[in-house]
């Protein structure tokens, strides 16, 4: 990608121009930052969860679109066989219980990649995984036990009287 | 030309190559075969005649059990009169031992001797002196004798060496001595002790205490108790611990010390929360027993479950979720804990209930909760739980029902009030050993084993973190505090204060057979979740889900340590 940095001749000039540099980056045909948030969206609803995971790593808009509990959803029920009860049931359990993002976090990935770091393991040298297992009616449904467990966890410390 | 060396002196041990080419080990490897030394026990500095390899296993044994059985003579005069032998000799090494700690050598091993191989004369003379250590001296008239063939002379002259080894040991002070095998050979002499010896000693010394206290020989087993405590100090890690709390609990039973009752209940919960946290047994059981729950619940559309013991309520998010993704929609969900008296007055059973009521809520499943605060389970009556018709009831109990059995007559109440309620399910969690036998002995046996097993596994687990939890080292020693007041009530009460009356799977099933309940088989489901979960708790590779018969069972390696069934009552058209 092509920049066009100006010759600062102090702090505040420099800023000035970097900003305009990235405005002239926005209006830059090949700039990926060109994307609003909706095409982002459309894009992301396509890739896998490893890769998602990486794109709310690039900057403040990606962050906040990748977050989307939508696009968590799409990953969680594509790995999944069916469950068996309705997609509106199960995303608003779902939802309530953490999101899709969590959910898939936490236990989905542990699940499918098992020799990855998991919850309650020591925290082992990164092995590539071959490739994900596929996960099962028995793999979701523990999974969705252990994240309805830590939501009653936490709602400990939120209604715990004194005593 | 090695070869034809050793096949003349019919030595047994392998051509080690690395000795080619080397002479002065030639020279080593030569005597040592002259004298038939296994070589590879010989690199490692141990001089033993490859026939006598069998003998000195075996005398090695024997050495175990006669070091074992001092310690339950009460004579641990192997702590304050010890004698220091070079054990590169093994064979009289052993021997040595043997004579030092019994008096009586074994008869039966002398005619074998007899029929030793001649081959390194020096050897074989001086192998017999060390049987004797005071003795050292006189090798001429042993050596005359030993010359004579047959049994008779020899068993005289052990005779003699008998009275002299007594003697010596009468006099009771501490000797260092070398065993004089070959002159010019250094000396070393080498203190025996090592921490998988003091790890048998411990066990023994456990045993021997619980053995004098069932005699009611109680200045004994208050001189073992201590005598515990100094050998537990050597070891480390989950031996330590088990040992430590054994002998905190035997020293109650000793002395008589019984702490009251009046255990915070928030501890004790706390304490119950940090073994939910530390290790799978409880999360174990709550996925089994509730997968049991769904499935017979499969249409119902109202459902009440009776918790024997909510605690804290863990069991029960899960089930609400499972239920609330339940195709078709989730049913009206009703709940009734039991709980123990609190010692403050603070309302827990209702707090749980909140708390499952605001879960329930936030996932859309309706919901009723009712606390039931009673101190035993027998004092339950049918018709205070008001189980409304149309409603699929389940009755789940997690290590609960063990206790009825501390009061006669008190489980027979409980199962005919179960039997009342009529419900589609019971499900059941319970230890699996046996610490309710008529002998105090055989109770603290089996305890040993168990807890030894379950301590091991929270030793395997506590490498492992949990994510939003405290540091793990507190888990461990909370979870390792609540599995030490189950020590400590089964080996230290009596009667109706002793709760922790475990018994086996197979024990449960003859009285839930004979109380009129026909069991339910837990479904693969179940097994197949039990085997994920644990697989996600990869600090513990040890841990084994084992089917038995339609229970599942959760073991430490090899040891099963909890199991969970599922029964119900036949149907009436049956």
């Amino acid at each position: 990608m092509k920049r066009s940095l100006g010759s600062g001749d102090g702090r505040g000039e420099e800023d000035r121009k970097m900003k305009k540099v990235k405005e002239v980056e926005n209006e830059d045909v090949e700039g990926l930052a060109r994307f609003d948030d909706n095409l982002l969206f459309e894009v992301l609803k396509h890739v896998d969860a490893r890769t998602l995971a990486m794109a709310g790593c690039v900057n403040k808009q990606w962050h906040k679109t990748a977050q989307d509990e939508r696009l968590w959803e799409l990953i969680c029920t594509k790995q999944w066989a069916n469950t068996g009860c309705g997609e509106q049931q199960l995303r608003s359990v779902v939802l309530a219980l953490g999101g899709f993002r969590r959910l898939h976090a936490l236990y989905l990935f542990p699940l499918s990649n098992p020799q990855t770091s998991s919850p309650w393991g020591p925290t082992m040298p990164r092995v590539m995984p071959s490739k994900p297992l596929r996960l099962g009616k028995d793999e979701v449904h523990l999974s969705l036990s252990l994240l309805s467990i830590r939501y009653y966890e936490k709602m400990n410390f939120n209604n715990r009287t004194t005593r | 030309m090695k070869r034809d060396n050793r096949e003349s002196s019919g030595g047994g041990g392998e051509c080690s190559s690395m000795q080619n080419g080397k002479a002065k080990m030639w020279e080593e490897e030569q005597q040592q075969q002259q004298g038939g030394m296994d070589e590879l026990l010989a690199a490692l500095g141990y001089k033993v005649r490859a026939s006598d390899m069998a003998d000195v296993a075996q005398k090695l044994e024997q050495l175990e059990m006669v070091m074992g059985s001092a310690q339950e003579e009460g004579i641990s005069h192997l702590a304050s009169d010890t004698v220091h032998y070079d054990p590169t000799d093994l064979y009289s090494w052993v021997q040595s031992m043997l004579t030092e700690l019994n008096p009586e050598p074994n008869n039966s091993m002398d005619p074998s001797y007899l029929l030793m191989d001649n081959v390194g004369g020096v050897q074989a003379s001086s192998n017999i002196l060390n049987i004797n250590p005071s003795r050292v001296f006189n090798d001429d008239s042993e050596y005359d004798l030993r010359a004579i063939p047959g049994i008779a002379a020899y068993p005289q002259a052990q005779a003699q060496a008998q009275d002299k080894v007594e003697e010596e040991m009468e006099s009771g002070n501490k000797r260092l001595k070398a065993s004089p095998i070959e002159s010019g050979e250094s000396t070393r002499p080498v203190v025996l002790v090592d921490s998988q010896e003091t790890g048998v000693r411990l066990v023994h010394a456990l045993m021997a205490c619980a053995e004098a206290v069932q005699q009611e020989n109680l200045k004994l087993a208050d001189a073992l108790v201590k005598h515990v405590g100094i050998l537990a100090a050597s070891q480390a890690g989950a031996m330590r611990k088990v040992a430590y709390y054994f002998a905190q609990a035997l020293a109650r039973r000793i002395y008589g010390i019984y702490p009251e009752e009046t255990l915070d209940s928030s501890f004790s919960e706390l304490l119950h929360m940090h073994f939910y946290e530390s290790c799978p047994y409880l999360k174990f059981a709550h996925f089994t027993a509730n997968q049991a729950i769904l499935e017979a619940f499969a249409t119902a559309a109202r459902v009440h479950v009776i918790d024997f013991g909510l605690k804290q309520g863990m069991q029960w998010p899960a089930l609400m979720q499972a239920l609330a993704l339940r195709p078709g929609g989730p049913p009206t969900f009703r709940l009734t804990g039991i709980g123990p008296p609190q010692s403050d007055n603070t309302d827990s059973l209702q707090q749980v209930g909140w708390k499952l009521a605001q879960l329930a809520q936030d996932i859309g499943v309706q919901f009723e909760f009712r606390g039931f605060v009673c101190t035993s389970l027998a004092d339950l009556d049918p018709t205070m739980l008001e189980i409304r018709p149309g409603e699929a009831v389940a009755v789940n109990s997690v290590f609960e029902l063990h206790r009825m059995l501390s009061r006669p007559g008190s489980i027979d109440k409980v199962l005919h009030t179960v039997k009342k309620i009529n419900p589609k399910i019971v499900t059941m969690v319970e230890q699996e050993a046996n610490h309710n036998g008529p002998l105090f002995l055989d109770r603290f046996t089996e305890a040993l084993h168990y807890y030894s097993s379950l301590f091991d596994s929270l030793e395997g687990s506590s490498s492992s973190t949990s994510l939003g939890s405290p540091s793990p080292t507190q888990d461990l020693l909370m979870s390792e505090l609540y599995l030490g007041r189950q020590i400590c009530n089964v080996v230290a009460y009596e009667n109706e204060n002793r709760v922790e009356r475990h018994e086996t799977l197979a024990q449960w099933r003859g009285r839930m057979a004979s109380s009129g309940f026909d069991p339910v088989h837990l479904g693969s489901n179940a097994f197949k979740q039990a085997s994920m979960l644990l697989a996600l708790f990869a600090g513990g590779d040890g841990y084994r889900v084992e089917e038995n018969n339609g229970c599942l069972m959760l073991g430490w390696h090899t040891r099963p340590l909890i199991a969970t069934s599922a029964w119900k009552l036949p149907s009436p058209d049956s």
